[in-house]
């Protein structure tokens, strides 16, 4: 730092303080534009352009083959005397539906969705830290840990599916215990600790918050994409669970698109 | 050829509706984009690594061009619809059978609201695992979960629309989901229904809400959307190529 | 401005009069709208529906009566009309012979003759209507659907 300071002619040096700046604090952020490599960028036009176009041509080309190839589903005219078997909603509902197989609708399908619509909203005030930002996964870290998690997700919530459908608590113990223990607080305390398992282990090699955010992030994204394809692909008549392509009285889950 | 071309170009009534001439050097490719609305929604120079199709897959802009072939093939089957009990499924069936292209219109509109529920979902991931929603971008991270539930909303709306067996199930049931939240739960799923049960009131309300209250709610938070993105400086890859070179 | 005593400006004062204005006023404006879209139907699909003679309701079976979306419950004590509607998810559930049960097909929720719950996620019995024996035939009242938390005998109208 320079102690002198040049002085403009037109000050005199009877007002003119002897020293206008002073070094107050050490501030981490993006520097100007002064001693950086070359200017990574170019025009949007016409590359922008032209990704815009040919991404439009890909896709209504995409939406044409497959509007030549498969029809919408028209079934019957609506009935309220006849639910039709199975009854499904849309399929990107059937996460929810398939979860409320499994426990009081009230927790199944409000209390454990809204917490997980209120996690997604919080995410960047639990990690506000900037570093890391454009990197896919943050770091090689950030990407096993992302990996493993998915891989736990993927294994142990279809088995989750499997045995609380094949031997469900609930039923087994009916009438034994009071209803609200067994449809909501077994349910909700045996989801909870298999959704937070990877969170406490990994929160025992102190992480950043980046990495707590992957790692729920990860357990959500991967449980809802299981839930939502266990109950649109292998929920048969009855709302049994069927091998996709070996659903009985010549049901098949893609008619419900 | 050349002079009728220089001619046109050259007149006051083309100037007046372009300011700037074909875009081949820096000035007119600057001016392409801050003169004309349809481009100036995107910075004058972009960084070449957002531009790279590895990093985010182009799944923002996709969607908002299944949402624009949506709002283009739902206008288009608005020509063939009444959301009446008596009389919607027979328009559907009438659409299908005997409007030239009416059920490849209708097919478009089906798999295009199917394809905008996965890529606004993917998009979503992308940005969450790039990181994108760091700050400075916390607000347009919230504005894209509500864009995305909007996304939802629409394509649920429109599923009662064809009032076959499909849409009256799928709709009895998800509806009756909402009836379990405490407190509001019972009046939210009436209010949406416009009744008991689904009937005439609740096809009335879907067919207002799918084709006029979300579109318009989505088409203007996605301007809102994009506009952020802008304004926190353009997309995230941008800012770790410049951490990655003060730091290194 | 000595004797002026109040702690707020005139500035302050009309900046909260008026923001206090405009918020009851955008208030107002949101209460409208909710009455507005609040539905105006009263529910229920009929009043008083003819199920049928007492006779034709064998003991031990289920009919369907498919104007009032009911079924009607013959047992050694009497009938219930159970509501169609699943408790759960509104399903119309259908009576399956061979299992003797009350099947959902959305979600396997199981109901016996009574509309008791035998299985799957239903939190309550069937409602049911109450209904009537008038000299041998049978009438239902379907505008209002009773819900209950468990069976009762006195829920079945005696024959």
């Amino acid at each position: 730092m320079a102690k002198k300071t040049p002085q403009p002619e037109s000050f005199s040096p009877e007002t003119a303080p002897t020293k206008t700046y002073s070094l107050v604090e050490l501030v981490k952020a993006p520097t100007t534009m002064a001693d950086r490599g070359p200017d990574n960028t170019i025009f949007a036009f016409p590359a922008v352009a032209l990704i815009e176009l040919l991404l439009t041509l890909g896709v209504i080309v995409v939406l044409l083959g497959m509007s030549l190839a498969v029809n919408a589903p028209l079934e019957e005219i609506a009935n309220p005397n006849t639910t039709t078997d199975p009854a499904k909603a849309p399929w990107y509902f059937m996460g929810l539906q398939e979860m409320l197989e499994h426990g009081h609708p009230t927790l199944m399908a409000v209390a454990l969705p809204t917490l997980m619509v209120l996690f997604v909203i919080a995410i960047p005030y639990l990690d506000n830290d900037h570093r890391g930002s454009g990197v896919w996964f943050t770091s090689a870290r950030g990407k096993r840990i992302t990996l493993l998690t998915a891989l736990y997700a993927l294994i142990v919530m279809p088995i989750y599916i499997v045995v609380d459908t094949k031997y469900p608590l609930r039923e087994i113990l009916r009438g034994q215990f009071p209803d609200f223990l067994l449809q909501t607080v077994i349910p909700g305390l045996l989801i909870s600790v298999i959704v937070l398992l990877p969170l406490l282990i990994l929160l025992r090699s102190k992480p950043t918050s980046r990495e707590i955010v992957l790692v729920m992030f990860t357990m959500l994204f991967v449980s809802a994409i299981v839930f939502t394809l266990a109950g649109f692909l292998f929920r048969g008549p009855g709302f049994e669970l069927y091998w996709p392509w070996n659903m009985p009285g010549g049901y098949s889950p893609w008619d419900n698109l | 050829m050349q002079k009728i071309k220089d001619f046109i170009v050259n007149s006051r009534v083309w100037r007046s509706f372009f300011r700037h001439g074909w875009p081949d050097n820096p000035l007119d490719r600057s001016l392409v984009m801050t003169t004309n609305i349809f481009f100036h929604l995107h910075p004058v120079k972009v960084s070449r690594k957002s531009l790279r199709w590895s990093y985010s897959f182009g799944l923002g802009i996709i969607a908002a061009i299944v949402f624009t072939v949506l709002t283009v093939t739902g206008i288009l089957l608005m020509f063939y619809y009444a959301p009446t009990v008596e009389r919607a499924y027979t328009y559907i069936n009438t659409l299908q059978s005997q409007v030239p292209f009416g059920q490849l219109l209708r097919n478009m509109h089906r798999w295009g609201a199917h394809l905008m529920v996965i890529v606004v979902v993917f998009h979503m991931a992308r940005v969450f695992y790039t990181g994108a929603y760091k700050p400075p971008r916390e607000f347009n991270w919230v504005v894209g979960v509500i864009l995305l539930l909007m996304t939802l909303g629409a394509s649920f709306t429109g599923y009662l629309l064809p009032w076959d067996q499909l849409a009256y199930w799928a709709i009895t049931v998800g509806t009756s989901v909402a009836g379990y939240a405490p407190g509001l739960g019972p009046t939210a799923k009436a209010t949406l229904l416009g009744g008991p049960e689904v009937g005439q009131e609740a096809l009335t309300r879907f067919y207002a809400l799918h084709i006029m209250v979300i579109p318009a709610a989505i088409a203007l938070i996605t301007a809102l959307h994009i506009w952020r993105v802008r304004k926190d400086g353009g997309l995230a890859a941008q800012d770790a190529e410049e951490e990655g070179e003060t730091n290194g | 401005m000595a004797e002026n005593k109040s702690t707020i400006s005139r500035r302050q004062f009309l900046g909260i009069a008026w923001t206090g204005s405009l918020a009851l006023f955008f208030a107002q404006m949101m209460v409208a709208l909710l009455k507005f879209i609040k539905p105006v139907t009263s529910g229920g699909f009929g009043g008083l529906v003819y199920a049928g003679k007492i006779e034709e309701f064998a003991i031990g079976s289920i009919n369907r009566i498919l104007k009032g979306r009911f079924y009607i419950s013959r047992t050694e004590d009497g009938i219930i009309a159970l509501w169609q509607k699943c408790t759960h998810l509104g399903c119309a559930v259908p009576w399956v012979e061979e299992e003797g049960q009350f099947h959902c097909p959305c979600h396997g929720s199981l109901f016996n003759k009574v509309g008791e719950v035998l299985g799957g996620p239903a939190p309550r019995p069937l409602d049911y209507f109450p209904s009537e024996i008038r000299s041998g035939e049978v009438w239902v009242d379907t505008s209002q659907p009773i819900q209950r938390k468990k069976f009762d005998p006195s829920q079945i109208t005696g024959a």
